[in-house]
């Protein structure tokens, strides 16, 4: 008890230090019922949708009062759990007169809500109370107690929209983050599976958790990604987004440092190669790091199909993010500076089409490029069906009519639009995203110098990703630092048996993850 | 045993044995053949470019083993202690010197060149400033980010080269290597020369073990990446001989590219190869250029220890401009290359065999 005392006393000079300034209310709880009771009204601003019940402790002259905010809470719960037990007692118990053993007894004995704590500050009520439990007040005692009683309106699990899988999980990560680690437990059931938990927002206290597990992955990462999370100072942190931006290694890096995605299935398999994710309340967006170039062209159905067919999926996607990057710079450098370059019949048939057309390439780029971003963001913008619209008004009629009128050559269109599939086709939005900034960067350089400026960028972008590091892991890692061993993973995915180590580059605690009767294969 | 340890620094012994060649080959190959082929008759030329790799090995073993035996210590520190303070300070600026004119001399080769192959009428003076500022740009980022680099790019040369070859074989006529051993030994010895001044850069093991994590284990990768330029050095000097025979070879000026433009690939879909080779040689260059200018970097901060590392890369940047703009036409750059490439060599022995003999007569315990 004395303990308990001295705490509380602590924490209320603590308190009286911070909160220095003059308010017209106590931010301590006091011994007096109706006291507390206003101070909390004050504190909110007597809101509509504060309930707050007083009532007697069956029939002796203790008074008591319940508080929850409507609409946060199960009511069924608070009625069942705690009015009726609380007004009822007098029948089964002998009730101790004094009022603090009679708060131990409702502590222990009454309230039977499963999780239900006690409460020394107005700031500890007035977060659980938002939060959606519900305080009970005993009058003459300086204490409350929090009752979990959380519940409200969410939405049911669907697929995820931003990441289609033919095979996979249909099941996609909602707004609520119980219902999303309640996802991740079902996908691993390791007691060593971590949840560690942080409060974002200064005003909107948003619970973020980080979910890693434990002898898995490198405590390094745990330690400094959990340091950067308590640097964390915002308003409010209504999007995942506003995490990772705040944790990332380098603003000025065009490429996502933190890999996103709605899918369960996706953050166990990070989870197991030593990976740590983020979970945020309100969004279905969780977070994962550390990310890799190699990971963003990676995609949970790489693994679901076969082996032979998960390579040629990732072989075509290095691909795809080649075409995506330098097809138009290619096409402008060759035009423009190295005719001689393509073969002698192609070029003539491109010079043949090219006549008439009243732009240099640099410029018929840039328009054909603007324009598939417009319809793009257009596109991304409307309802689904009017989205459809966009599509063949820009594809078909534009494109084509722009070609008939001799603002654009045929080959251009034809450019740009397999720049843009190229583009669509790479699995993290982020990083595609990320292709098309760079892709006016190596267009420009194609322009000014032609194939030297573009392997000029190519060596920009690289020295950009080797210097670049998510949470400290380089991001050009397995390919350098180079990680032969992880290899089997990277452009070719290897037959699942043979799959037996975790990534060397995450350095991970335990790095096997099959262990084939014990031999070290 | 673990090689990489969370975020840190240090550097494998594998990207060491990849940094040997990447610094290695360079521009220097491009017209290697065409020296060897002036000073030796037919294809006799790939006994000096072996007996080259061979010295070259060698040194490479002695510098890797005596800067291996003062593990995680930098080349000033070691130096300093078998040859006193002032003239290890002497040594790692001559080293910095040379370097940069190594770094000035590949600036202008890579405008040359693109000039002659890419571009006919975009100045020189402005291809080599924006080369050097995009190595400028690697440079600052961190060491670390270099090794790496070098291993990006490193696979990509190898391909290259190997392509080129590959499609140079049903040009290749064999009676062009006949007859073999015609040379006098004095042609030998000038083909030595050249091969194994093609081979300098060998001397970045002064500085860069200090960052390997196992230095005891570096001598053996470092030879084993000087074997890897060795063999592609012969490799193609046979092949630009086989194709070319030996008067042609002569009157090349970058033999290797005109190799490359004979190259038919199969489906035609390039026309000009060399365009397509050269542009990734540049990659090639770069490792060589950044590596050298990178050591430069490293000697002078190891020499002003409290200036920052950019001041001193904005410092050296406009000098390796101004003496890469200095040669006045192709055969100045060609004697500059030439004098550099001896001097480099010259001087990376003479350090070797200094510490060599002056820390076995003072006695200096190898382990720090």
């Amino acid at each position: 008890m004395n303990v308990v005392a001295r705490r509380r006393k602590r924490k209320r000079e603590k308190m009286r230090n911070s909160n220095g300034q003059d308010e017209n209310f106590s931010r301590f709880l006091e011994k007096e019922l109706e006291k507390n009771i206003e101070n909390l009204k004050i504190m909110l601003g007597d809101p509509t949708d504060l309930v707050v019940r007083q009532f007697p402790i069956g029939g002796s002259e203790h008074r008591c009062a319940i508080a929850y905010i409507d609409g946060l809470v199960n009511e069924d719960l608070v009625q069942s759990h705690m009015m009726k037990n609380v007004q009822l007692i007098a029948n089964s118990k002998q009730l101790p007169d004094e009022t603090t053993d009679l708060f131990e007894v409702i502590y222990d004995k009454i309230i039977s809500a499963v999780n239900t704590e006690k409460g020394y500050t107005l700031d500890d009520l007035s977060l659980a109370l938002l939060s959606g439990d519900t305080l009970f007040y005993l009058d003459g005692i300086d204490q409350v107690l929090i009752s979990d009683t959380k519940f409200w309106e969410s939405r049911s699990i669907e697929e995820p929209v931003s990441e289609t899988l033919i095979r996979g999980p249909r099941d996609g990560f909602v707004e609520n983050i119980q219902t999303n680690m309640v996802h991740l437990r079902r996908h691993i059931r390791d007691p060593n599976l971590r949840f560690k938990q942080h409060y974002v927002g200064r005003r909107s206290k948003k619970l973020l958790v980080a979910a890693y597990v434990d002898g898995i992955i490198n405590p390094a990462i745990v330690k400094e990604v959990n340091r950067r999370l308590e640097t964390i100072d915002m308003d409010d942190a209504p999007e995942s987004g506003y995490i990772e931006q705040w944790i990332e290694d380098s603003f000025l890096s065009p490429f996502p440092q933190t890999l996103v995605t709605e899918r369960p299935d996706k953050v166990s398999t990070a989870l197991m190669d030593g990976k740590l994710a983020i979970f945020l309340d309100g969004t279905p967006f969780v977070l994962i790091v550390p990310a890799t170039l190699g990971n963003t062209l990676q995609s949970p159905e790489d693994y679901y199909e076969r082996w032979t067919i998960g390579t040629l999926l990732r072989a075509l996607r290095y691909l795809s993010a080649f075409i995506a990057i330098f097809l138009p710079a290619l096409y402008i450098a060759l035009v423009s500076y190295h005719p001689g370059l393509i073969p002698s019949k192609l070029a003539f048939s491109i010079a043949a089409t090219r006549e008439g057309v009243p732009f240099p390439p640099l410029l018929e780029a840039l328009l054909m490029v603007v324009t598939m971003e417009l319809l793009r963001e257009a596109g991304a913008r409307l309802p689904t069906t009017i989205g459809e619209t966009i599509g063949i008004v820009g594809g078909l009629v534009i494109g084509d009519a722009a070609v008939q009128a001799g603002i654009v050559s045929p080959v251009m269109v034809i450019v740009v639009a397999l720049n843009a599939i190229a583009s669509f086709s790479i699995p993290e939005y982020g990083v595609a995203i990320a292709f098309r900034l760079l892709l006016f960067v190596f267009v420009f350089a194609a322009a000014v110098f032609g194939l030297f400026g573009i392997i000029l960028a190519y060596i920009m972008l690289n020295i950009h990703i080797v210097n670049l590091k998510s949470v400290g892991v380089p991001y050009s890692a397995p390919f350098a630092p180079t990680f032969i061993e992880d290899w089997g993973d990277l452009v070719v995915r290897m037959p699942i048996p043979n799959l037996t180590r975790r990534p060397k580059y995450m350095e991970t605690v335990d790095d096997k993850s099959i262990d084939l009767g014990g031999k070290d294969k | 045993m673990k090689r990489f340890e969370y975020a840190d620094e240090l550097i494998s012994e594998r990207e060491i044995m990849i940094a040997i060649p990447s610094i290695v080959i360079g521009v220097g190959i491009l017209s290697l053949p065409r020296f060897l082929a002036t000073v030796t008759t037919a294809a006799d030329g790939w006994i000096s470019i072996l007996a080259g790799g061979v010295l070259a090995i060698g040194m490479t073993w002695i510098i890797a083993k005596l800067a291996a035996s003062f593990p995680h210590q930098s080349f000033l520190s070691y130096a300093s202690r078998i040859v006193t303070k002032p003239v290890a300070v002497v040594l790692t600026f001559l080293f910095a010197f040379f370097f940069l004119q190594v770094v000035a001399f590949q600036v202008r080769e890579i405008a040359d060149i693109s000039k002659q192959y890419l571009f006919n009428r975009t100045p020189v003076e402005v291809l080599a400033l924006v080369f050097l500022l995009v190595v400028v740009y690697a440079v600052s980022g961190s060491r670390a980010g270099l090794f790496r680099l070098n291993m990006m790019f490193f696979p990509i040369i190898l391909f290259i080269s190997s392509l080129v070859i590959f499609f140079s074989i049903n040009r290749f006529e064999s009676e062009h290597l006949f007859p073999m051993f015609q040379t006098s030994f004095t042609g030998y010895l000038k083909g030595l020369g050249s091969a194994a001044t093609s081979y300098i850069g060998f001397g970045i093991l002064w500085f860069y073990l200090s960052l390997v994590r196992q230095p005891s284990k570096a001598p053996k990768y470092a030879i084993t990446g000087m074997c890897i330029p060795v063999v592609l050095y012969m490799v193609i000097f046979i092949a630009c001989i086989g194709v070319f025979g030996n008067e042609v070879t002569q009157n090349l000026l970058f033999p290797v590219v005109e190799l490359a433009k004979g190259a038919e690939i199969p489906g035609e879909f390039f026309e000009r190869f060399e365009s397509v080779f050269f542009t990734i040689w540049i990659m090639a260059i770069f490792n060589t250029t950044t590596l050298g200018l990178d050591i430069s970097v490293f000697a002078l901060t190891q020499i002003f220890k409290n200036t920052p590392k950019y001041t001193i890369i904005f410092i050296l940047s406009p000098l390796v401009y101004v003496t890469a703009m200095y040669p006045q036409n192709l055969i100045e750059v060609s004697s500059f290359g030439t004098y550099i490439g001896y001097v480099i060599f010259g001087y990376t022995v003479f350090v070797a065999v200094l510490l060599l003999v002056v820390g076995k007569l003072r006695g200096v315990k190898a382990l720090g």
